[in-house]
Formats: C-alpha cells, sequence, structure tokens
C-alpha cells in the first residue's frame, strides 16, 4: 500500500520546493505526493506525480483540459459544483478526482452521483486542510459533509483520495495524524489505508470487462 | 491540603512535540493557549476538562505536553491542529509519548541542548531568484530555510540543498 497525499501546492503556489516537499513527506511516512502544476519525478523514495487542479471550470472548459491533458501519469482533477456539473464530470473519462466536496451544495452530491463515481472509478476527495486550519462551524459542517460522504462510500463503493492542500511543508501531517484526523468524520482504520491508495487506484489501468482467451 | 498518596493520583501521560519551522521563540503560556485552543476546538469544553492538557517545559524546539492517561490519541489529534503560534505558522510534530518526563529528555536531540559554540560566526552565504534576495537561517542536512532579506513583508521559503544549488547554476525566474 501506498501512502498518498493527493495535493500538495509546492513553490511557486507555495512557500517550500518540491524537493523540501518530499524530504519532509518521507520523514512523516508518506510514500508519494500528488503535487499541482509540478512535473512528475522521483526524490529519493518519494514519488511525486503531476497534478491537475481544474477549479471553477464550466463543462466545456473541463472536456477541453481533459482531452489536452499530455502526460499520462497525470492526476486530474475537477472542483466540485453544482448536481448537474458533478454528475456530467463523474460520467466524464480521464477525470480522476472530484475535489471540494465539502464547500459545495448540500445536495450537489447525491446518491446518483456516487453510483456514477462507483462505476466510473472516480474518487472523492477528503480535504483534511478543512479540518486542520478551520474552526467553529465551517468545520463542522465539513465533517457533516463527509460524513454524509462515507455513507455514500460505503453504500457504492466509490475511492476515496485524501489531501492536506500543504501549500508549506508546515501544512503537511505524518500519516498517523492523517488517520486520526480521519477519525473525526468517521474513517477507521481501514478506511484510511484504502483511501491512501486512492491515487494509485483511480489512476490504475482499468481491467477490460471481457478477456479473449486464445 | 495534603498531597494525595500516589494511588489515589491521576495516572498522566507526556508527548514529546518539536515545533516546526526551528528558530520560532517559544513561551509556554503561548503554547499552552494554543493547544487549549485547539483541544477546545475539536473536543469541546467537557473533554477538554477529561484531557487536562497541561505544558510541561520547552527546551529549545521541544515541549513536554502532559494529558490524562488513555487521551493520549485525543490530544494527539488536536495538536494536529495547531498551526499558530501569535501570528507565527507554527507546526508540532509529535515525536514520542511516555509515562515519565526523563525518558523523553533523553529523546530530545543532543545538539539542539547543547548548541555549538562557534555556530553563528561563519559567514552567511546569499541568494538571489525571482528578484529578491535571501539569506538562509536554518541549515539541517539537505534542508535549508531561506528568509527574504531585510525586516519587512519576510516570507521564509523551505528549500533544500540542491535547489540552491540549482539556483546558482541557472537563473530560473519563476519556478523552482
Amino acid at each position: 500500500m501506498k501512502i498518498t497525499d493527493a495535493a500538495v501546492c509546492p513553490f511557486p503556489n507555495g512557500d517550500s520546493s518540491v524537493r523540501r516537499f518530499a524530504l519532509e513527506a518521507a520523514a512523516l511516512g508518506l510514500d508519494s505526493l500528488v503535487a499541482i502544476d509540478t512535473p512528475s519525478a522521483t526524490y529519493g523514495s518519494v514519488v511525486v506525480r503531476n497534478g491537475v487542479f481544474l477549479r471553477k471550470a464550466g463543462m466545456k472548459d473541463v472536456i477541453n483540459q481533459v482531452k489536452r491533458g499530455k502526460d499520462p501519469s497525470s492526476v486530474i482533477s475537477v472542483q466540485a459544483g453544482d448536481a448537474g456539473f458533478n454528475r456530467g464530470v463523474v460520467g466524464l473519462r480521464g477525470v480522476h478526482i472530484l475535489r471540494g466536496v465539502h464547500a459545495a451544495d448540500k445536495n450537489a452530491f447525491d446518491h446518483v452521483t456516487a453510483k456514477m463515481a462507483a462505476d466510473n472509478r472516480v474518487a472523492i476527495d477528503i480535504d483534511l486542510s478543512v479540518l486542520i486550519a478551520a474552526r467553529g462551524v465551517t468545520r463542522q459542517r465539513a465533517i457533516q459533509r463527509y460524513r454524509d460522504v462515507l455513507v455514500l462510500q460505503r453504500r457504492f463503493e466509490f475511492p476515496l483520495t485524501l489531501s492536506s492542500y500543504a501549500r508549506s511543508v508546515l501544512d503537511l501531517r505524518a500519516s498517523r495524524e492523517i488517520s486520526g484526523l480521519c477519525s473525526l468524520v468517521g474513517m477507521d482504520m481501514y478506511d484510511v489505508e484504502k483511501a491512501f491508495s486512492g491515487v494509485d487506484i483511480v489512476t490504475a489501468t482499468p481491467e477490460p470487462s471481457v478477456r479473449v482467451v486464445e | 491540603m495534603t498531597v494525595r498518596p500516589p494511588t489515589l493520583r491521576d495516572k498522566r501521560r507526556y508527548l514529546l512535540v518539536r515545533v516546526d519551522p526551528p528558530g520560532v521563540p517559544l513561551d509556554p503560556k503561548e503554547l499552552y493557549y494554543a493547544i487549549s485552543d485547539a483541544v477546545t476546538s475539536v473536543w469541546g469544553d467537557a473533554m477538554a476538562a477529561i484531557i487536562v492538557q497541561a505544558v510541561i517545559c520547552v527546551e529549545g524546539r521541544y515541549a513536554i505536553i502532559r494529558c490524562r492517561r488513555g487521551t493520549e490519541g485525543e490530544l494527539s489529534i488536536a495538536l494536529s491542529t495547531v498551526t499558530l503560534l501569535r501570528d507565527t505558522r507554527i507546526a508540532l510534530r509529535i515525536i514520542a509519548a511516555s509515562g515519565t518526563i526523563d525518558s523523553l529528555r533523553d529523546r530530545m536531540q543532543p545538539a539542539i541542548r547543547n548548541p555549538p559554540a562557534n555556530a553563528n560566526e561563519a559567514p552567511v552565504p546569499e541568494y538571489r531568484f525571482c528578484g529578491k534576495e535571501y539569506v538562509p537561517v536554518h541549515c539541517d542536512g539537505q534542508k535549508v530555510d531561506v528568509i527574504e532579506k531585510g525586516f519587512k513583508n519576510t516570507s521564509r521559503l523551505f528549500l533544500t540543498t540542491e535547489d540552491l544549488e540549482t539556483l546558482n547554476a541557472t537563473t530560473i525566474p519563476d519556478g523552482i
């Protein structure tokens, strides 16, 4: 099992270089990182994958960006919008992760979208930065929304990913701390282990439904 | 009030935490307020009263934090949500948990407890990138923290020696 942080933002989006992120990640027990707008590379024992994050984009923009994606190892993620947009994105081939579900409308991620996400192997992201940095009502709403997502996840079994959205190495958390934070939203150890390998699940080549036997 | 006999006292646990980034001046009282705020925010007043967190001591960039036995998990979750001390961004890294303070003192890095006498006398190199000048403030193995030169709007960057070598070899205006 690879322990992956599904979103970090190195320099110039943050204050830490990607190499420093890799060093700190190794010290904190992480195996791989998805770095937004950063080329894929391996630093020591840590694999850094290129992440493409489409924010506040319309459906047409998302389709164009996904088609334009040249690097096959890139992890493409889209910020969640309303229910119709989310269904469209989840059904789109090439999208790996739907992010920001906690900030979307209450009914933006429903059972239909959950079923589609499970069928198309699109992961739903759990943003740890809200659990870490937010206080009061904002954090309560996020926990409430993630608990709701987990109810759907247990029913439909779509993949989950865990992201720290770290802009600095100070925002990174150790794997044990991440497990603790996930327990706030009702995830047990098994759920957390599966979520750590969520990026590998969504980027793996799908097994064909029909196999030719000669 | 007489002191309770040991069998009637609450069992305690102690957590050793390292405060990142290095060089942040640590005041035990301010650290206590930051931790207390985080515990109350995550677990509420009732659970905070059960955890009974306290900062026992601060040595260099290490702190020993006390809690009631059995609540180490809750305290460590709360510690991972501490991001600010006054207006300075910090992260608390939990190193170890123990039933005695003595065993935790052994885990503190000896170099931090006894800093070398001539550590600050070496000439400080300067680096220039993105149109700004930076000076290193902390070096630890491959890790180098640099800070913008000057006393206004100083922002700390977390880099590596390899990044600085790349910067010296080539001029990269907008990327490291």
